[in-house]
């Protein structure tokens, strides 16, 4: 127990230090250059606006918006790469003919797809779905077919020796679960994109979530409410990133 | 189809590799072979003499290029349950803990949850890690996992069990341990077992019989059958000749395969 908490002090003490030294030298900025409070505002007033946004619930239906597209589209994908990333790594001919497409949209950015985003859906959910739905399927697509190429192949031979002769039971038994480390990672990394892609579908086209509420804060002059909605950001990628680490924790099984 | 030993009957099997340039390799003759139900066979060859190769195409991994195998009336087409496998590098599941290991074979042929822990733990006890049921594989040194591996090969009885140099990467007293760990696993289920290594002493000190391969492409050069009583001391005078004799054939051999790869190189 003391060491539990001993670790998550030793983890969580740069993050407070560094949050420290942010709105040290953020208090200075302020103090020698002296700017509008419109473009930026001091620490103290921001946190105020903060709490204000924070009691009135605002800022959970905006966070709560942003992640609810995120996790949607994000498990769509998932759901989709998951099982084509297996085919993929598993199978040669597969990957023959699925690797061009891929090879062909993975360079061109997940904020590229906005326009198209808005024309085709609107400025509905859809469209933002859509956007963050780009953004997560190569990382998890990727992931997982590594982590199937990775995969010993005594592995898959001390599988068949054991009774996994058909290739349904082979996939269930041994190859999923020894590709699953890596599908961990892939989700992980994808989640952070998707939740990247998707500040920036709503700075563009949205009247809610976080990107919305940068986006507004711009228009109407209000830096404070642009730094409340990036503060925002910063923190539930921090939170999502320790939640990740731990689930992959859980299933490298003790290997790395 | 799972419990008894059977024989194994090796008839005319050979596999020719393609080269990198495409020219066909050939890594094994014609082999010959009969395999007594409930016989201890050990193969050893200087590396490359294609016993790994046999020893995949036995386990069903790959189709030879001729030739067929049997194990009692059953030809060989493709990995089974029926016949067992150890492995150099363990190739346990690390997702699974090490009962999970062992009772895997056991839950693909439908053993009831009960009855599965039950047979794995005997197992788990015949190589002494019964304390260790629910430990994760990566808690575990090479010998234990090793032992794991051996328990879950045994585990679901299968009528023969092929062994790929099993105790390679261990240290020498792990592996006189294991030796005799195996040896008393396999006198109390006399299962078939075909064992391949680079070690002439363990050779010496499990099989019935050995097979003596000769260098790349492998053919059989001789078989001697062991005639010594178990535990056999590698001091005694019986075991030196043994020794002497093997250690002369294989001399020769390893000589042929120096000749081989340096021709290899030139070519």
């Amino acid at each position: 127990m003391l060491l539990r908490t001993g670790k998550l002090l030793a983890r969580a003490l740069p993050l407070a230090t560094a949050v420290v030294v942010i709105v040290i030298v953020w208090q200075l900025v302020v103090a020698i250059f002296r700017p509008h409070v419109s473009l930026l505002p001091p620490p103290v007033l921001t946190a105020h606006e903060f709490w204000a946004l924070f009691a009135s619930g605002e800022l959970f239906v905006h966070t709560g918006t942003s992640l609810a597209r995120v996790l949607s589209a994000w498990t769509i994908t998932g759901a989709i790469a998951i099982p084509l990333g297996l085919a993929m790594g598993w199978s040669r001919r597969v990957e023959r003919l699925v690797d061009p497409f891929v090879e062909i949209f993975r360079p061109i950015s997940p904020l590229a797809w906005i326009p198209l985003a808005i024309l085709w859906f609107g400025i509905g959910e859809a469209g933002k779905v859509f956007v963050v739905c780009v953004a997560t399927l190569f990382p998890t697509l990727l992931s997982t077919i590594a982590g199937v190429k990775r995969i010993d192949p005594v592995l898959v031979h001390a599988g068949q020796v054991l009774g996994c002769t058909d290739q349904p039971s082979l996939f269930r038994k041994v190859i999923f679960p020894a590709a699953l480390p890596s599908i961990v990672v892939g989700l992980r990394i994808s989640f952070g994109t998707g939740w990247a892609a998707i500040i920036a579908a709503e700075l563009v086209a949205a009247r809610s979530g976080l990107g919305y509420l940068i986006a507004n804060g711009m228009e109407i002059l209000r830096a404070d409410k642009v730094l409340v909605g990036m503060a925002m950001i910063g923190i539930l990628g921090v939170c999502f990133d320790a939640l990740f680490r731990s689930l992959h924790r859980r299933f490298s099984w003790g290997e790395e | 189809m799972t419990g008894a030993s059977k024989p194994l009957s090796v008839r005319g099997i050979a596999k020719t590799n393609q080269s990198r340039t495409g020219e066909p390799v050939e890594a094994l003759l014609p082999i010959d072979l009969e395999i007594a139900a409930g016989e201890f066979l050990v193969i050893v060859g200087p590396s490359g003499c294609g016993k790994s190769t046999l020893l995949n195409v036995l386990a069903g991994f790959g189709e030879p290029s001729r030739g067929e195998a049997r194990v009692g009336d059953m030809k060989i087409a493709g990995p089974d349950i029926d016949r067992g496998m150890v492995f150099q590098s363990y190739a346990l599941f690390p997702w699974l803990s090490v009962i999970g290991n062992v009772e895997f074979g056991l839950e693909r042929k439908g053993v009831p949850r009960r009855e599965r822990r039950e047979i794995a733990l005997e197992h788990l006890r015949l190589v002494g890690l019964q304390d260790f049921a629910d430990r994760g594989i990566n808690e575990l040194s090479g010998g234990m996992k090793q032992r794991v591996a051996i328990a879950r090969a045994f585990a679901p009885e299968p009528s023969i069990i092929f062994m790929d140099e099993p105790f390679g990467a261990l240290d020498a007293l792990t592996r006189r341990f294991l030796q005799r760990q195996l040896l008393r696993i396999w006198q109390q289920y006399r299962k078939t077992v075909v064992f391949v290594t680079h070690s002439v002493p363990e050779a010496i000190t499990l099989a019935d019989r050995i097979v003596v391969m000769t260098a790349r492409p492998g053919r059989i050069r001789r078989t001697t059958a062991v005639d010594l009583p178990h535990p056999r001391e590698s001091t005694s005078e019986r075991f030196r000749e043994y020794e002497r004799d093997l250690y002369a054939e294989l001399d020769e051999e390893l000589a042929k395969s120096f000749a081989v790869e340096a021709r290899d190189l030139i070519d």
